[in-house]
Order: C-alpha cells, then structure tokens, then sequence
C-alpha cells in the first residue's frame, strides 16, 4: 500500500521542525530520507506515527493517519524500528517480538488471567509465527535471551525484527545500522533488501551511511532545514546541487 | 462580609506557607525529575531543630541552624537518589518514600508526645484592623514567603546562576555539554528545597498553632494538590496552587456551618478534590508545560 | 531450575500450607490471615507499579472500598456503637463479596479519567487525594461505615455453613475446625487464585503490552499499545485486588476502623512491593508477608526481645521499629538493586557478541514454506 505525505508541517515553538514536506513511497521499495543533522528525518517519522500532532496530511492507501492516535496508525500497518533501541530490556527477545503482536491478537485482561484455551491457542500460534520470523532474521538462537545481554549490534536488529514482527505494510527504519560494526552492516543490508523482496512492503529508511542508502534505496528524498530540497532516484540526488551544497556546505 | 475579608486574609497567609512547600516540590521535581515524597519530613526536621534549640541559643540562631539541617536533610537526600545511577523517576521517588518514613519516624520518638514551640517573636499577638483578627505569624509568613520566593525568581531569573539551573532542567545532556556542573546545580534544587520546607515548617507550628508535634509532617501534604494544582514542574504555578488551596481551605473551614452536608474536617480534604477535578480539566496542571508527545 | 523441580516445589508449598491449621494456633492462624490478604493487595500493587509503571498511594482507599462494601452490603440494618444507626444491604454474603470487589473495581474504573492519563509519578503524587477524600467519607458517612468506632464485619457463610465462623461446628483428624481455620482456607484459596491469575496476566500478552509501556512509552503505542486503555485498565485490577485484600482483611479482622485506611496503609504496601522487586509476582508475595508478619510477630513476641520498650517507655518500641525497619528496607531494596544491576551490566560487557549469525544462516532457516506463508503476512 502506499504511503504518501502532502504539505505535512510540524513547528516547536518557533523552530518549523518539517515545512511542506510531501512524498510517497511505493511498496516494494526501499525510499531513504536523508539529510544534515537536524534536517527533520525523526521528525518526518514521529509524523507519521502520529506521536506529534502535524498539519497536512498523511495516508496509507486511501486512509488518512492524520489525527489518528499512535496506537491506531500502528494497526493500520505502520510498524517503526527506533534509532535508539527502545526495547525492553529484561524481556527476552521472544517477549520483544511478541509486543509487536498486540494488534494482531486480542487476548485480554480478563481471558489472560482466566487462561483460556482461546489465548493458549493465539500465543502458540503467533508463537510460532514470531520464531519464523526470528529465523529469518538469524534470531533464533537468542529466542530466550533477555535483550539486556545482547550486543549492541544484537539489540539493533532485535529492534529491526520487532517492527517486522508486526506484519507491516510501512516499515520506518530510523538509522538502522547506526554503530554496528562492518559484518552487522553487511548483514542488516542484506535482510534490509531481503524484506523489501519477500515480503513486498514499503521500507521508509533513515540512516547517515551514504553509500549504503546510494546502494539501497529505489528513491530518496532529501530533507535540509525540514524542507524537501530534493526527490527522486539516487542517481537524480547525487548530482542535485542543493544536496550538494546542504552537505558539502558549498556556496553556490 | 468581614467574615469573608478575614477568611481570605488567612486563607492567603495560609496558602503562602504551601506555596513555600510547594516551591520546594517543585524546584525539586523541575531540577531532577524526582518527586521529593521527604519533603514532609524535612519539614518536620528543620522545625523540630529550631524548636530544640531555641530554648538554649535563642530562636534567631536557631532558625539559622534550623534552616542548614532541612538544606543538609535535602542535600543527604540527594546523594541518596545519587546512589541509584540512571534509576527511573518513579523508583527514585519511591526511594525518597522510604527515607520519609525513616526520618519521620525517628523525629517522631524524639519529639514523643511533647508539643515544643518554637519561641517565635511573633507569639500569639494579632492584628486587629477594623473588626479583621489576623495573627502576626501569619503575617510573618505572608511577607517571609513573597521575599523568600520573589528572591528565588529572581534568582533564577537574572543571574547567570540561574540561567544554568534552568538550562540544566529544561535539557541536561546539552547543559553538561555548556560546561554546567550537572551535580552542583541538582544539589542545589534539593538544598533549597530542604530550606523552604524548614521556613514553612516553622510558620506551620507558630500561632494559631502551638509547636511541633510528631504529625507536623504530614501537613507538608497539604501541598501536594498545590504543586499538582499549579503543576509539577512549574515554581510559579506552584505558588498560585499553594494560594488557591489556603484560600479553599480556609474558606471550606470557617464556612463549616453552612456546608455541612460536606462532612467534619471537609476543610482538609476539599484540596484534593479540587486537585482531581482539575486534573480531569488539565492533566498537567494550570501553569504545567504540556508533553507535547500524544501518548 | 528444572520444570520438574518447579513443580515439585509448588506442590510441596501448597501441601505445608493446606496442613498448617492442624499444626498452629489461633494467633499465628490470624497473622497468616492476615499475611494472605496482604499478599492478594500487593500483588495487584505490583502489577500497577512494577508492571505497567503506574504509581500509586491510593491503594489503602481500595482496601477500604472492598471491606466496607462487603461490610455494608452483607451486613443487616441495626444499631451500631455510639447511638450510631447503620444501614446495610443485608445480602448473601458471598454475593456481598463479589459485589465488593466489583465496587473497588468500579471505584478504580470512576478514577480512570484521571489514571489513563497521567503518566508514572503524576498519577503516584495525584492518587494521594484518594486515600484523604477516602478517609475522610469513612469517618463522616456514619451510616455506612459506623464512622470513628468503626462497624463489625458479618461472618462470610454459605447456606447456613459459616466459612469465617464456629458453626456448624467441625472437627477433622482431632483438631476442632473454627473459624481461624476455616478463614486459613478461605484466605488461601483466594489467595492462589489471585497469584495464578496475577501470573498469567503479566506473562500474557497485557504484561508485555505493560512492560514496554513503563520502559518506553512513545515505543509501545507505535507498536500498537492503546496508552489510556492499558494504564486504566492496570489501575482498575489493581484495585479489584485491593478489594478482594480488603474483604479478606476485614473478616480476618471482624471489625474495621477508618483510621486503619490511611496513607500509612499505602506506603506499608508499596514497601512490600519494593522489597519483593518491583513487577514480580512471586517478590509481591514475599514482601508482604514480611510486612505483615513482621510487627505482629513483634508486637505478640515484644516481651521476650530484649531491646525493645514497652509502649509509652523510652527508646524504641515495636511500632517504631518496624516502621523504621521498612523506611529502612525501601531505600536498602531500591539502592540496592540499582546497584546490583550496574554490576550485572560490568560483567557482561566482557562476554563476547551474542549474535554471531551471518545472512547465509539466517537464510538457509528459512525455509520455502515459511517464505511463502511470509508473502501471505498470515494472521
């Protein structure tokens, strides 16, 4: 399904955090937004998750995010992996992943605490499904570990298998590479085109590593000063002069 | 009418010793993001060092030395909270819970069952100005708080001091990267915090009041829908709920008769229900700064 | 520990606990009352507190919602003490029970406006106003509660069989069956449920749900977490717990007095819950046994302990020293499991990566089925 933002705005006090920004992302493509430090890319992901109130609009399809709670935007499809890990950390990474489940499952208050079959059932099969996943993800042999004893690295990509874990339509990948050591990269770029392949979702990514968004992403879109300064296939962006002079800080 | 007029002349009084408890929550809270649930027995501590020693030094040395022991109770305090790296708010705030009832426990078998004044000057005397009975400790109280807490703001305010000290609340990691000493800052929040509650602890025991009993804590309470009332993290919101909840006070109290219906003692509890019924209005007080963030 | 284990040691737990009665007297039968409903109330304080992040010092006005309401609604109209007259609803008192646990609940449920929406410390600091507003209605609806001195609180009976009284009188094995010992029975049954139930909460999917909610908020509704909902909804069964600790409490107790409820109340709870680590069912339990034992063991015992003073002499009494001893317990309990932790993270940063998993592994775990059911993205 596609994602499209139109003239969303977002202001702090006096600082336009995101001004006008509009773009879509198709499925089945991995869509980078890129920018300086401070250009707006969390922000552009906070907007969509509805954990800022914004102006303009955000849809999935034809359903419109705006003003949705983020609860509710969650469970239309939208699932996001945190730039900084946002995990619990004495869970195990089994628990984690389960979390993502919630709006796939219903089990209650009540029903947990009465332990009926209904919710025995729903855990084994979201159970086994969240082990598949894992699998995929080369979680597996951590399944039981509690995230607190996994590298960095480790923790990372159990964030990268939570939000994959919620059966996205939008995937927001919020700098998923961001202090992995070489091998962790290779590997989470990998998976990265792996998800995009398989499971034909929109990936939205936000991440600093130039050559890997240039080798990765289908369209990017550059945010500076939270406008939209330019948008398109990487070979468009890499000769676009205002991207030029944003990075290089080149006078034109 | 007069009745009014002199119910609001106490009420206010009254409220300006909650605000200085409330202030100190607040300072607090805003300084460190801890709820300092102690506050109550600082209170207790610092009026019940300047009751001791008044008898032996006189009660202006001894409101010195009163006012050091609350700062050095907040500052202990805080080396406490120091002892628990990176802990959430909440289960720092549940540690100042125990450190209460520790403290207020053993301040309460010294005291035992002795009610001890503190031998302020202003003793028992009142003002009497057209019909309207107002006591001077009351006064003292009024006047002590809006100097104390108008030097406060300014403070904070106009002096590069307190230019750190909010900079250090509003964002800590860009404050250490100015060069602000975290620590010393923090430390600062807690040992004001402690003084304050001292001075409103000493006005709390003084006329109509007899002196410092083993509850005397727990009036520090009465504060909490102050700070709630004007919000947890704002000292000026703090001041206008520690007003607002002496007046409500007051007034529920001297109009017993007439709202009976309410129940014995309604003047104590009606606080805490105008704080629930403002908070189902506003969730972050009157003057509290909204999270911006929906969830 | 093995599974096998665990269980034989359940089993074995229970087996003492059912067995008690015919061993212990009807003090330590009482304080062991009393020690199970506390374990019911703090169990429930820790699923709000430790699990879902949610403060709370309203928990002694649950309490008292519970052993009023089934007070009230179990107990016959008639003449109270001090020329009070009380009213009551003068229902079956099991009916009455359940009805009280659902008051707590619905008294929860009337404060959950307020709950859903303040995060962690602003609900801890804005519950207080319930234990005063609560004392202060126990004390002034004479009525209905008996006021200062208090009410008496009717013996729990089903069809004629007093389940908390002497009668129909019983003897088992040579030990005659009071009321202690019935009450020993009633006390655990509703206690196993609540930690069985407890258990199954916080391992299931709402105890997720809860636990990123206290560790991240903004994380757990993007992953799909309605906030308001979960924390009103913790608030409400930690009060149905409160409740149900309350009736308990107030039939092991056969008179309840306003001043019991206070905010003191609160914190001896929630010392039960740090002591016992915050979140876990099993520590909740712990602790509040501790809590509960503690002063009346010492109080019964105080004649014997050297070094503690009568009421009214000098130096430390019971009293004192078990307050000291909690005040004392939370700063231990939560300084040092801080501490503990910091330690826990030093010796682990010393172990090599957990993740040594290359894509080739992760792929050949994959296999075409799975892949295919991946394309589905199968509910």
């Amino acid at each position: 399904m596609k994602l499209s933002l139109r003239d969303v705005s977002l202001r702090f006090g006096g600082v336009r955090a995101l001004d006008s920004v509009s773009f879509d992302v198709e499925p089945g493509t991995v869509h980078a937004v890129i920018g300086p430090n401070g250009a707006g890319k969390s922000s552009c992901f906070n907007a969509i998750c509805g954990v800022y109130p914004v102006g303009g609009s955000v849809r999935l399809g034809d359903r419109e995010l705006t003003g949705l709670p983020p609860h509710a935007i969650a469970r239309l499809g939208v699932a996001r992996a945190f730039q900084n890990i946002a995990l619990g950390g004495a869970d195990t990474v089994l628990d984690n992943l389960m979390v993502a489940r919630h709006h796939l499952t219903r089990a209650g208050f009540v029903s947990t605490g009465l332990g009926l079959r209904r919710v025995r059932r729903e855990e084994d099969r979201h159970r086994a499904r969240v082990t598949e996943i894992a699998a995929f993800t080369g979680l597996d042999a951590v399944l039981r570990t509690p995230v607190a004893e996994l590298s960095y690295g480790g923790r990372k990509r159990v964030e990268f298998a939570r939000a994959l874990a919620a059966e996205p339509r939008v995937l927001l990948l919020d700098e998923p590479v961001a202090g992995m050591t070489h091998h962790e990269k290779a590997t989470t770029v990998a998976l990265i085109r792996e998800t995009r392949a398989v499971l034909g979702v929109a990936v939205v990514l936000v991440e600093h590593d130039m050559p890997l968004v240039m080798g990765l992403a289908d369209r990017i879109t550059v945010l500076d000063f939270g406008r939209v300064i330019a948008d398109g296939p990487p070979a468009h962006v890499r000769e676009h002069p205002e991207v030029l002079r944003a990075y290089l800080g080149a006078h034109s | 009418m007069s009745r009014l007029i002199e119910l609001l002349a106490i009420g206010v009084s009254l409220g300006s010793i909650y605000a200085l408890i409330a202030v100190g929550f607040a300072v607090i809270f805003k300084g460190t993001r801890v709820v300092n649930f102690a506050q109550g027995s600082l209170l207790l501590l610092g009026a019940y060092v300047v009751a001791a020693l008044s008898p032996h030094t006189g009660f202006w040395p001894a409101l010195g030395i009163g006012l050091g022991a609350g700062a050095l109770g907040g500052l202990v305090l805080y080396w406490l909270v120091g002892l628990v790296p990176h802990g959430e708010h909440m289960t720092l705030s549940i540690l100042t819970i125990g450190a209460d009832v520790l403290l207020a426990t053993e301040l309460a078998r010294r005291i035992g069952s002795r009610v001890m004044p503190t031998g302020d000057p202003w003793a028992d005397g009142v003002w009497r100005v057209g019909g309207l009975v107002v006591p001077y400790s009351r006064t003292a109280a009024l006047l002590s708080a809006l100097l104390v807490i108008g030097l406060l703001f300014v403070v904070f305010k106009r002096t590069t001091w307190g230019v750190s000290w909010r900079s250090a609340a509003a964002d800590p990691e860009v404050a250490t990267l100015m060069g602000i000493r975290l620590r010393r800052v923090r430390a600062a929040s807690w040992l004001i915090g402690g003084a304050l509650a001292t001075l409103a602890g000493l006005f709390l025991v003084a006329f109509p009041n007899t002196g410092v009993e083993p509850h005397t804590g727990l009036l520090a309470l009465r504060a909490v829908p102050a700070v709630i009332i004007g919000g947890l993290d704002s000292p000026e919101g703090a001041v206008a709920g520690g007003i607002a909840v002496g007046v409500t006070e007051t007034l529920v109290a001297g109009y017993a008769d007439e709202l009976g219906f309410l129940g014995q003692g309604a003047g104590d509890v009606t606080p805490y229900l105008l704080m629930i019924l403002i908070l189902l209005w506003r969730p972050s007080g009157l003057f509290g700064s909204k999270e911006a963030v929906r969830v | 520990m093995s599974r096998v284990m665990r269980t034989v040691g359940t089993v074995a737990a229970l087996g003492v606990l059912v067995a008690m009665p015919f061993y212990l007297d009807a003090f330590w039968l009482q304080v062991g009352a009393f020690m199970m409903a506390a374990i019911i109330g703090a169990i429930g304080l820790t699923v709000l507190v430790g699990t879902a992040g949610q403060l709370s010092l309203a928990h002694a006005f649950f309490l008292a919602a519970g052993a009023y309401g089934y007070a009230f609604l179990a107990g016959e109209p008639g003449a109270g003490s001090a020329g009070t007259t009380l009213a009551g609803a003068g229902l079956p008192t099991p009916l009455a029970a359940l009805l009280a646990v659902a008051l707590a609940g619905g008294a929860g449920l009337a404060f959950s406006p307020v709950a859903g929406r303040l995060n962690g410390l602003y609900l801890g600091v804005a519950s207080l106003g319930l234990v005063f507003l609560g004392q202060h209605v126990l004390f002034n609806a004479r009525p209905v509660t008996g006021g200062f001195n208090g009410r008496s609180v009717p013996e729990l009976s089903v069809f004629g069989f007093r389940l908390t009284g002497d009668e129909p009188e019983l003897v088992l094995l040579g030990v005659p069956f009071g009321a202690r010992e019935r009450l020993w029975y009633v006390a655990l049954a509703c206690a196993v449920a609540g930690y069985v139930v407890a258990g199954r909460i916080v391992r299931g999917r709402p105890g997720r749900a809860m636990r990123l909610m206290r560790q991240n908020p903004i994380a757990a509704a993007s992953m799909g977490v309605p906030l308001r909902r979960y924390r009103a909804g913790a608030f409400v069964l930690s009060a149905m717990y409160a409740g149900l600790a309350g009736i308990l409490i107030a039939l092991t107790a056969r008179r309840i007095v306003p001043d019991y409820f206070g905010l003191v109340l609160s914190i001896e709870y929630l010392a039960m819950v740090v002591i016992g680590g915050l979140g876990s069912v099993r520590g909740a339990a712990v602790g509040a046994a501790f809590v509960t034992g503690l002063p009346l063991v010492l109080s019964h015992y105080g004649d014997d302990i050297g070094f503690l003073a009568r009421p009214g002499e000098d130096g430390v009494d019971a009293a004192t020293a078990v307050r000291m001893l909690y005040g004392a317990a939370i700063v231990a309990f939560v300084i040092g499991s801080a501490q503990q932790a910091r330690k826990a993270q030093k010796a682990r940063k010393g172990t090599p990566n957990a993740i040594t998993i290359t894509m080739d592994r992760a792929r050949r775990a994959l296999p075409g089925g799975a892949r295919r059911r991946l394309q589905r993205q199968g509910r």
